[in-house]
């Protein structure tokens, strides 16, 4: 039976935040192909078709994954511990998005970039607890996806 | 997005790299914004991206309502 692109491309979302949220980084096209057990190229073009609408951000010359928002497949300033695994949010919403995503308590540990002191949240019983610290927004939201990876 | 000690270290930071100041939320603003954005399960068949209206409905939520977070480009609405 033919499968219809919209559902194939269902598949490979759910397999690639299935393998995500259990180990903190998104899966490779050929883990996510060997996992769907499904032809290399096609799922390729299926991370393609999540990344034009803003699923995935992919990186440009291999097409393999760069975001699985809100996990990053590479390190960043802003690490998230939690029990199970330490992983990396894109930034720092998205380190809270980690934590909110896996609704799971951990720490968030980043620095300020402006003069580089350590700085830390916590998420405990589902609360935030941070004794200082703001989050600025550089892009305005209208253009955050013009270039995703800069905002 | 990225996370400060202090208003003034925005202000520094932003003149240093001859950035525009953009808009700042509290780490609580960030946490309901996390929470509300990626709670929903992205392996779930219903998931979709959060329409404009949406977005715009979350951002009042948050108290988000200067033109920084305008989601409509000029002229449309």
């Amino acid at each position: 039976m033919n499968q219809s692109t919209e559902e194939f491309d269902y598949q490979v979302r759910k397999a690639v935040y299935e393998v995500t949220l259990q180990r903190g980084y998104p899966p490779t096209l050929v883990e996510a192909s060997s996992q769907l057990q499904a032809d290399l190229q096609k799922v390729g073009a299926a991370f393609q078709r999540l990344a034009a609408g803003r699923v995935l951000v992919l990186q440009p010359e291999s097409g393999e994954i760069l975001m699985a928002n809100p996990f990053s497949a590479v390190p960043t300033p802003f690490l998230v511990e939690l029990d199970a695994y330490s992983c990396y949010g894109n930034c720092i919403w998205d380190a809270l998005g980690v934590l909110a995503m896996l609704k799971k308590d951990g720490r968030i540990a980043t620095s300020c970039p402006d003069c580089g002191t350590a700085m830390q949240v916590r998420v405990a019983n589902g609360s935030v607890q941070a004794t200082q610290g703001l989050i600025h927004f550089a892009i305005p939201a209208l253009h955050w996806w013009d270039d995703i990876v800069f905002t | 997005m990225l996370f400060f000690q202090l208003e003034e270290h925005i202000d520094r930071w932003c003149r240093t790299w001859k950035v525009a100041r953009g808009g700042t939320l509290t780490v609580e603003q960030g946490w309901r914004l996390a929470q509300a954005w990626y709670g929903p399960d992205r392996r779930d068949a219903a998931w979709r991206r959060k329409n404009v209206t949406e977005v715009e409905a979350l951002f009042e939520d948050l108290g988000l309502t200067s033109g920084f977070w305008n989601l409509r480009p000029p002229g449309r609405s």
